[in-house]
C-alpha cells in the first residue's frame, strides 16, 4: 500500500479536510479489510488483512487530528519535526507562560467554572486561529512558517487537552 | 452519498455447507453458549434445560467436575471449589494477594518467576487458565451437540476492559478447549449487536449507545456510534474488579456487622453470609422490604436501605461512565441508547441511578444474562462464513495505552487507549554500547507515567543485532495489536536490514511451552491422540488455506495475474492436495508455507485492487468545488 494517506481516503491533499467524507470513507475501506471479513480465510491473509486495517486506522487518526495531519503534511513535503523543537517566538512562548500561570489558579477563584470558561474560550480561539495560520502559510508554500505554526499547534493542543481535563475535575 | 456495490471477499461464490460456530459468555459468575439456528440466536440449553452454567470448577480425588454441581460443593470443599476464576485470569501473584480474603484458595509457591498464580487442589496445581479451559470445554461440547458435530470456531466474549494478558489467558483457554477463535469479542460490542441488529429494521440515522455492562465481577461501560451497519466503538472504561459480588460482599458484612460477628470469620460462614446477602438482593429486585436472619440475629432489609449501602460502589461505576463519555467527547446528553447488560442491572438501584444519570430509561428488553452470548453467536455465524458479511461490521479498540519502559522508570506512551484496533506503531531504539548485540524492551499497559503502576505485559529480548558503535544501530520496532486486542512485536535493523530475534516473556501468561505441555497433559486424560489432533489441524489449516485462495482466484486470477504465476500457483495448490490427503502434519505446513509464498504478491495486489475499487467514483475534483 504505497500510498500517502489523503491517497488512501481519496482526498485532496491539504490541511482543510472534509471531516464527514473521511469518515463515510474510512467506513467503506474498514468494510473491506477489516479483519473479520477475513476471519475464515488463510492465516496469511487474515495477517495481510490486519496490516492493511492498521494502516487505515493509523491514516484515519493522522488525518482525523489537526497536529497530526499538519505534522503529516509537512513530513510529505520533506520537512520533519523532531519532539525537541520548540518554537523560538518568544512572545508565544510568554503567552503560553501566562495561559498556563491562569489555568493552575482558577481554582483559586472567586468563580472557577467561570474563570475557566472564559479561558477556554481564550484557548479555543487561539488554537483554530493557529489552524488557519497553518493551512494559509501551507498553501503559500512557506514550509518554515509551517514548522514555526506547526510547533504552537502542539503547545495550543495540550493546553487544550489541559482545560479539557480541569473542566471534568470541576464538574 | 449512495453505499458503493462492492463485491465482499468475505462471501463464497458457491452455495456452502452450513458451518458450526458458537458464541460463548465466559463470565465471572456464570457462562453459556448460543448460536444461531434457523435464522435466529438462542442459548443452548444443557440435557436438563438449564441455560446458565455456573462458572464453577470442582477439583476432587474423584475427578473434576463443572457447573452447578462444582457450585453446590463450594460450602463443603471450598479450597478444591473455584469460583470466579475469571478474575484470576492473566493475573500474577502480586494482584492475587489483593483478592486474597474473597478467593480463599490455596496458592502454590510459583517457582517461575512468570509469575502465573497455580492454586492447590485435591486434583494437583491447576492455573485459572486451565479451570476456564474445564468451563469452555463443557460449553463447547453442549454446542457441538446442538449443532450436531465439531465446531468449526466460535466468538468467546470478555469484558472490553480486560488487558493483553488478560485477553491472552482467555485465548490460551480457548486452545487448551480444543476450540478455534474466531474472535474474542468485547461483551458490551456483544450486546449491542444483540440490540442493534434488532432496532436497525427501523432504519434512520446514527445512533450513539452506551451499554452499561455490571457482571458478577467486572464492570464495563462502552460508548458506541451505530451508523449505516458499522459499529464503531468510541470509548471504553470501567473496572476489572467491580461488580454484583462486591454487592454481596458489602451486604453481608453489613449482616456480620448487624449480627455482631467479628471480622475474623472462617470460609464456611463467610460463604453462608455471602449466600444469604445474594438473596436479599434479588429478593429486593421484586420486594420492598425483606426479613433476615444469621445465626441468633434478626433483621430486615428494605430498599432505601440497600441503596445506601450500594450507592458508593454504583457512583464508582457512573465515574467510568463520564471518563467513557469524556474519551469519546460526548457528553450524557449525547447518547440516544442505554443498554443494560449483566445480571447486577437487575439490582433496581442501578437501574435507577443509570437512568437519572443518562436521562433517559434503559434497554433491558433481552435476558441481561443471555444478551451477551447472543450477540457472540450473530457475529460467530458472520465470521465463520455462514452469511455474507455485508450487515454489520464492528470496530473495536484498545482499552489501556499501550507503553515501553524508558530511562528512570517512566512509560513511553506509544499506542493510546480507545485507539480503534488493528493498530501498528513503529519505534526505533538504538545501541548504547559499542557492538552491542541484544536489547530488552519492556512493554507495560496502562495511563500511569510510571512504570511499576501500570501493569506490566512481557519483556522482549532482542538478539542478533549486527555489531556496531553505539548509536549506529537503528532497531525498529513494530508493535501491532490484532483484532483481538492481543499484541505482538517485531524488529529490524535499519541499515543492515537484518530482523532481530525476540524472545518473549509474558509478565503473567503462560508461554508457549507451558500450552503445549498442558494440551499433551489434557489429552493424556481425554485418552486423545496428540499426533491426531495434529494432523486434523494441519488439514483444516490446509482446507481453509485452498479454499480461500480458490476463490481468490475465481474473483479475479485472470485480470491480476500472468499465465506463468497462474501456473506456479496451480502447482502449489495441487501440491497442497497431496499433502493434505497423506498423514504428515508437518509436510501439510511446509507446503501450506510454500503455497503462501507463492501467493503472497497476489493477495497484495488483490488488496491493492480493493482500495482502488473501494475509492472508485471518488475521484479528487469531487473536493474541489
Amino acid at each position: 500500500m504505497a500510498q500517502t494517506y489523503f491517497e488512501i481516503f481519496g482526498l485532496k491533499p491539504g490541511f482543510e479536510v472534509d471531516r464527514r467524507a473521511l469518515a463515510e470513507r474510512y467506513r467503506e475501506l474498514q468494510r473491506e479489510f477489516h479483519p473479520d471479513k477475513y476471519a475464515s480465510k488463510s492465516d496469511r491473509e487474515q495477517l495481510l488483512a490486519m496490516q492493511y486495517a492498521a494502516q487505515i486506522n493509523e491514516a484515519h487518526t493522522t488525518l482525523r487530528d489537526p497536529v497530526q495531519r499538519a505534522a503529516y503534511l509537512l513530513k510529505l513535503a520533506g520537512v520533519e519535526v523532531s519532539p525537541e523543537q520548540t518554537t523560538s517566538d518568544a512572545e508565544f512562548l510568554m503567552q503560553q507562560m501566562m495561559l498556563r500561570e491562569r489555568l493552575e489558579d482558577v481554582r483559586g477563584e472567586a468563580d472557577p467554572a467561570a474563570a475557566l470558561d472564559e479561558l477556554a474560550d481564550e484557548v479555543h480561539g487561539l488554537y483554530s486561529g493557529e489552524q488557519k495560520h497553518f493551512a494559509e502559510v501551507f498553501v503559500a508554500g512557506d514550509l518554515d512558517a509551517g514548522k514555526d505554526s506547526l510547533l504552537k499547534l502542539q503547545f495550543l493542543s495540550k493546553l487544550q487537552k489541559q482545560v479539557e481535563e480541569l473542566e471534568e475535575d470541576l464538574d | 452519498m449512495a453505499l458503493l456495490q462492492i463485491s465482499e471477499p468475505g462471501q463464497t461464490p458457491e452455495p456452502h455447507q452450513r458451518k458450526r460456530a458458537v458464541g460463548i459468555d465466559l463470565g465471572t459468575t456464570n457462562s453459556l453458549v448460543a448460536a444461531v439456528r434457523s435464522g435466529s440466536a438462542e442459548a443452548i440449553a444443557a440435557e436438563d434445560g438449564s441455560v446458565i452454567l455456573p462458572s464453577a470448577v470442582h477439583y476432587g480425588e474423584d475427578g473434576i467436575g463443572v457447573g452447578a454441581e462444582a457450585r453446590a460443593r463450594a460450602g463443603e470443599d471450598p479450597y478444591n471449589t473455584m469460583l470466579s476464576i475469571k478474575r484470576l485470569m492473566g493475573r500474577g501473584i502480586g494482584d492475587v494477594k489483593s483478592f486474597g480474603e474473597q478467593l480463599p484458595y490455596r496458592f502454590a509457591d510459583s517457582d517461575n518467576d512468570g509469575g502465573m498464580p497455580m492454586i492447590e487442589t485435591a486434583a494437583g496445581p491447576v492455573s485459572p487458565v486451565q479451570v476456564s479451559a474445564e468451563i469452555l470445554r463443557v460449553l463447547a461440547q453442549r454446542g457441538s451437540e446442538a449443532l450436531g458435530g465439531e465446531l468449526d470456531g466460535a466468538v468467546i466474549t470478555v469484558p472490553a476492559y480486560f488487558d493483553d494478558a488478560q485477553r491472552q489467558a482467555t485465548k490460551d483457554a480457548a486452545r487448551l478447549a480444543g476450540l478455534h477463535v474466531l474472535r474474542l469479542l468485547n461483551e458490551p460490542t456483544a450486546a449491542a449487536v444483540a440490540y442493534g441488529l434488532d432496532s436497525e429494521e427501523e432504519g434512520g440515522a446514527d445512533r450513539t449507545i452506551a451499554v452499561y455492562d455490571l457482571g458478577g465481577g467486572t464492570f464495563d461501560i462502552s460508548i458506541l456510534r451505530l451508523s449505516r451497519g458499522v459499529f464503531e466503538v468510541l470509548s471504553t472504561g470501567g473496572d476489572t474488579a467491580l461488580g454484583g459480588d462486591d454487592f454481596d460482599r458489602t451486604i453481608a458484612s453489613w449482616i456480620a456487622g448487624q449480627a455482631g460477628l467479628g471480622s475474623d470469620l472462617d470460609v464456611t460462614t463467610q460463604r453462608a453470609l455471602l449466600d444469604r446477602a445474594c438473596t436479599a438482593k434479588e429478593a429486593l429486585a421484586r420486594e420492598e422490604s425483606v426479613a433476615l436472619e444469621f445465626g441468633d440475629w434478626r433483621g430486615s432489609l428494605d430498599r432505601a436501605g440497600m441503596a445506601e449501602l450500594l450507592d458508593s460502589l454504583i457512583a464508582k461505576t457512573l465515574r467510568a461512565c463520564k471518563r467513557a463519555l469524556r474519551d469519546a467527547e460526548l457528553g450524557a446528553e449525547d447518547i440516544d441508547e442505554v443498554v443494560l447488560v449483566g445480571g447486577s442491572t437487575r439490582t433496581l438501584r442501578v437501574r435507577e441511578r443509570v437512568e437519572d444519570y443518562f436521562g433517559r430509561a434503559p434497554h433491558a428488553d433481552i435476558d441481561p444474562d443471555k444478551v451477551v452470548a447472543i450477540g457472540a453467536a450473530r457475529q460467530a455465524d458472520v465470521l465463520v462464513g455462514n452469511k455474507s458479511g455485508d450487515d454489520l461490521l464492528l470496530l473495536d479498540v484498545i482499552p489501556l495505552s499501550l507503553g515501553i519502559e524508558t530511562m528512570g522508570g517512566l512509560t513511553e506512551k506509544l499506542i493510546a487507549r480507545n485507539t480503534t484496533i488493528p493498530v501498528a506503531k513503529a519505534q526505533e531504539f538504538t545501541t548504547f554500547k559499542d557492538g552491542q548485540t541484544a536489547m530488552a524492551v519492556h512493554v507495560v499497559q496502562g495511563e500511569r507515567e510510571l512504570v511499576s503502576d501500570c501493569r506490566s505485559l512481557a519483556r522482549f529480548e532482542l538478539r542478533g543485532i549486527p555489531p556496531m558503535t553505539a548509536g549506529a544501530a537503528h532497531i525498529r520496532v513494530t508493535f501491532q495489536v490484532d483484532a483481538d486486542g492481543l499484541l505482538s512485536v517485531s524488529a529490524m535493523e535499519k541499515s543492515s536490514g537484518v530482523s532481530a530475534d525476540i524472545t518473549v516473556k509474558p509478565s503473567y501468561g503462560l508461554e508457549d511451552a507451558d500450552i503445549t505441555r498442558m494440551l499433551q497433559d489434557s489429552y493424556t486424560h481425554a485418552e486423545e491422540d496428540m499426533a491426531a489432533r495434529a494432523l486434523r489441524e494441519a488439514q483444516v489449516e490446509a482446507e481453509r488455506t485452498l479454499e480461500s485462495l480458490l476463490v481468490a482466484l475465481r474473483e479475479n486470477g485472470a485480470e491480476l495475474l500472468d499465465e506463468r504465476e497462474l501456473d506456479a500457483l496451480e502447482r502449489g495448490m495441487e501440491a497442497l492436495r497431496l499433502a493434505h490427503n497423506g498423514g504428515d502434519a508437518d509436510e501439510i505446513h511446509r507446503r501450506i508455507e510454500a503455497l503462501n509464498e507463492l501467493s503472497e504478491a497476489f493477495a497484495q495486489r488483490r488488496m491493492d485492487a480493493s482500495i482502488k475499487r473501494a475509492m472508485q467514483g471518488h475521484s479528487l475534483d469531487e473536493f474541489d468545488q
